[in-house]
């Protein structure tokens, strides 16, 4: 069996991760598999990588060296507790050393000219992946294990100059790939490749954005044709519920594709769609696992021919920090245009919106957007559009949540609205907004803010989710 | 649209009082729905993003600095938070300067209009001292920086001065301004002559009611003046000139015996700011008493000479808390209208 293993920033937080982590890797290597290890940075390095630049680019000199000296003390400690022998110990401490010694070089450089472009901003965050893969990297090493360290450019992931959110030239990066790490990965050296950066094709550092470490995996599965991309986790899987919401959550032990992609509003515990792309095309599997229970296999997200048909409702999210706008305008009725102005204006103003709702009276457009923007959002929106005949108001309301029901199934399945919105209306909530798209994958719809629990809970009971 | 308002006086006050008022009929009739996120004082700030609420602007008009700033409110008080660092971090269209008027370098206003600049905000200002000493330097930095400035609360208070001269004769051509443009300075200047009082007296009496600051040189002295005048010239004439290029004679020497000589001629003597010829110059002048400009009390008048319409003059009141609160109304009504262009 071929497998890409992806350890993301919990699982590689503290030196005693990092050897749990090791022996993981080296205990499914010996049992005659291939294992690709891709690696993010220990657990809040990428973020104080970024404020310290953006600190840095406001000439602010005193921090770099406390911020570096951190940094050098987290990942020495990581080292010293990772790493027994004392020879790769002090093999991994001096690229530690020498990684962080450009770090404070870099830090330096962009305090002087007083600017972080996105070029710039992408090379000081790659530090963070490039002083983790070497301390997994010497862990590996410790157990035994036969093992080769690449940073995403060593290994041949070439994407273009879009800093911050490059996208792989995916052809040419399978290419590379193949070539450079292939050859090492068949004859069973493990090779830990660090997750999220990668390089341009001159060589440029880049990083993937969304997605991160996970779409470096699935890009290294899809290129080294793996039988499945493992992405270990601090959870054990995908979740019917937010087992804070609801205890008797069940694990999800199989999703399809675009279930998966459905489902990345859980936030960090699911994938984002992004990273699916380049294994849907080659129907690579990726199960989600926790390690901190090995044991279990976790979730499975495949192609939709092989998940074995279950209830119409696989799961039900409560999305919060969200806020509704609603725009009102009798005038809006039968213009053509209306809808068109209020999105050109937001969207000109760089204003996301999550989920839209309007009747067929056409005199209301309600959107849901994240609650920290909403205050801009309202501003604009009355700026451009109020007193001029076509919005006569602009309102809010902050205290609402979104509940997300998803389910392949629920695609021509007769009777689910019904069953979820009857559910919503015996808890004695009153339901705010409702939307679904045509793909019928997902009914969405906001209640006040606590309420959310409480309807999450309901719709869970009903579709008998912690039962599955 | 919302709204940082950087000082709590009197103006302060009046402007939260203004957006308070009617607010439904300013959305209802502008389209218009001001909200104030932020209040900077001396000592603190409060800030609520989504606009802190009429019922709670009224509750920190009620605090008094420093036993009780509004810093110290519990729901939104952020005590010793800097001005800068409220016009830096607290996302808003405009900024309102209200702080107290400095004329030697212009802080902390001045400082607190470049950081809105540089942020991306609008400027609506009240304060006279960033204006008479860098009002072309101003204006370059907030075309540069793609935002508004406005100010007409600075000259006239709520008679609008300015706007008159910009708007209502445009295409004409304005060959030059005369006004008397400062309140205290005509009050001392119509009390003397009426109730037979020297400059002193009426000076003291003029404090006593109110009308005169405890330091009354920045009025007495024609600063005041000169400042509204320097704002004029580069607003309406487009003249780049500061505050050192008015030539400025204070109404000091002005005595009893004076007055009285130009009463017998039917005339009398007023602090009279002025551009003419390209030369900025304020001075007590004598004229004729029934001259429209000769106004008593603490009116303010100015007459703007134009090429077609010829003389038109403009009597106000030229201070007041609520008066120059309904210019800065004015102000943001008028950035509102700019602004709803750009952002469609």
């Amino acid at each position: 069996m071929k497998t890409v293993m992806k350890f993301g920033g919990t699982s590689v937080a503290t030196g005693e991760n990092i050897r749990h982590v090791a022996r993981l890797v080296t205990q499914h290597a010996k049992e005659d598999c291939r294992v690709a290890v891709v690696v993010s940075a220990l657990a809040g390095v990428t973020n104080s990588l970024f404020e310290i630049a953006c600190q840095a680019k406001k000439s602010d000199t005193k921090h770099i060296e406390t911020v570096t000296q951190e940094l050098r003390q987290k990942h020495l400690e990581a080292i010293s507790t990772a790493i027994k022998s004392e020879s790769i110990q002090k093999e991994v401490t001096e690229i530690t050393e020498k990684t962080i010694c450009e770090l404070e070089k870099v830090l330096t450089g962009v305090c002087y000219v007083g600017e972080l472009t996105p070029k710039s901003k992408d090379y000081v965050v790659s530090f963070g992946e490039r002083l983790s893969a070497p301390i997994v990297w010497g862990a590996i090493k410790d157990y035994e294990g036969e093992t080769q360290c690449f940073t995403g450019k060593e290994a041949g992931i070439v994407t273009d100059s879009n800093f911050g959110e490059a996208e792989p030239l995916m052809n040419y990066t399978t290419h590379l790939i193949r070539e450079r790490i292939g050859p090492l990965f068949e004859k069973g050296v493990i090779p830990v490749v660090t997750g999220f950066i990668a390089a341009n094709q001159d060589g440029i550092v880049t990083t993937v954005g969304r997605g991160g470490s996970d779409y470096t995996a699935t890009i290294l599965g899809a290129a080294l044709e793996v039988d499945e991309v493992w992405i270990w986790t601090d959870v054990d899987g995908i979740m019917t519920a937010d087992p804070k919401v609801i205890p008797s959550a069940k694990m999800l032990p199989e999703l399809s594709y675009q279930e998966a992609a459905e489902m990345a509003i859980f936030g960090a515990k699911a994938m984002h769609p992004r990273a699916l792309k380049p294994i849907i095309e080659a129907k690579i599997p990726v199960r989600i696992r926790s390690t901190l229970h090995p044991e279990n296999p976790g979730t499975i997200i495949t192609d939709a021919q092989s998940v074995k048909s279950t209830g119409a409702v696989k799961a039900v999210a409560l999305i919060k920090d969200v806020a509704m706008v609603n725009v009102n305008g009798a005038n809006m009725v039968g213009a053509p245009g209306s809808y068109a102005k209020v999105f050109e204006v937001l969207g000109k103003n760089n204003i996301n919106i999550m989920m839209v709702s309007t009747a067929v009276s056409e005199a209301n457009i309600s959107m849901v957007i994240r609650r920290n923007i909403v205050g801009r959002a309202l501003s604009t929106l009355e700026i451009a559009l109020l007193g001029r005949g076509l919005v006569s108001e602009v309102t809010s309301e902050d205290d609402v949540a979104v509940v997300a029901v998803m389910g392949a199934n629920m695609k021509g399945t007769l009777g689910i609205a019904s069953k979820i919105f009857a559910t919503v209306a015996n808890a004695g909530i009153n339901v705010r907004m409702i939307a679904q798209g045509s793909s019928e994958l997902n009914i969405s719809f906001v209640v006040k803010e606590k309420d959310g629990a409480a309807v999450v809970k309901a719709i869970h009971e009903e579709f008998k989710l912690d039962k599955i | 649209m919302r709204i940082i308002l950087v000082g709590y006086g009197v103006v302060g006050k009046g402007v939260t009082t203004i957006i308070a008022r009617r607010y439904l009929e300013k959305v209802k009739d502008y389209g218009f729905s001001p909200k104030i996120v932020a209040i900077a004082d001396i000592d603190g700030a409060v800030i609520n993003p989504r606009g802190l609420s009429p019922e709670k602007l009224e509750e920190l008009k009620q605090r008094r600095a420093p036993t009780n700033p509004i810093s110290a409110d519990p729901d939104f008080g952020h005590p010793g938070m800097s001005a800068l660092d409220v016009i830096e971090s607290v996302e808003a269209e405009v900024v309102v300067e209200v702080t107290p008027v400095n004329i030697k370098n212009a802080e902390p206003a001045l400082s607190h209009i470049t950081k809105a600049f540089k942020t991306g905000k609008h400027v609506v200002t009240t304060n006279k001292g960033p204006l008479a000493l860098a009002m072309p330097a101003l204006t370059e930095l907030a075309e540069y920086n793609n935002v508004y400035l406005r100010f007409s609360g600075t000259v006239g208070g709520g008679t609008p001065m300015l706007e008159f001269a910009k708007r209502c004769l445009a295409g004409d051509k304005i060959l030059g301004i005369r006004g008397i443009l400062n309140g205290t300075t005509n009050y001392i200047l119509t009390e003397m002559p009426q109730n037979r009082v020297t400059f002193q007296e009426a000076l003291t009496n003029a404090q006593k009611l109110g009308y005169a600051e405890r330091e009354p040189s920045m009025d007495i002295d024609g600063f005041d003046t000169a400042c509204k005048v320097v704002i004029l010239a580069n607003w309406v004439m487009n003249q780049k000139i500061t505050l050192r290029d008015v030539d400025r004679t204070g109404i000091r020497d002005v005595s009893l015996q004076e007055l009285d000589e130009a009463a017998k001629k039917g005339n009398t003597i007023k602090l009279i700011g002025s551009i003419e010829n390209g030369k900025a110059t304020v001075k007590p002048m004598e004229i004729p008493k029934n001259n429209p400009l000769c106004v008593s009390g603490v009116l303010n008048a100015i007459t703007f000479f134009t090429e077609y319409a010829g003389e038109e003059t403009l009597i106000g009141r030229g201070a007041g808390s609520m008066e120059t609160a309904s210019a800065v109304l004015r102000d943001l009504l008028d950035i509102r209208h700019k602004l709803a262009n750009r952002l469609t």
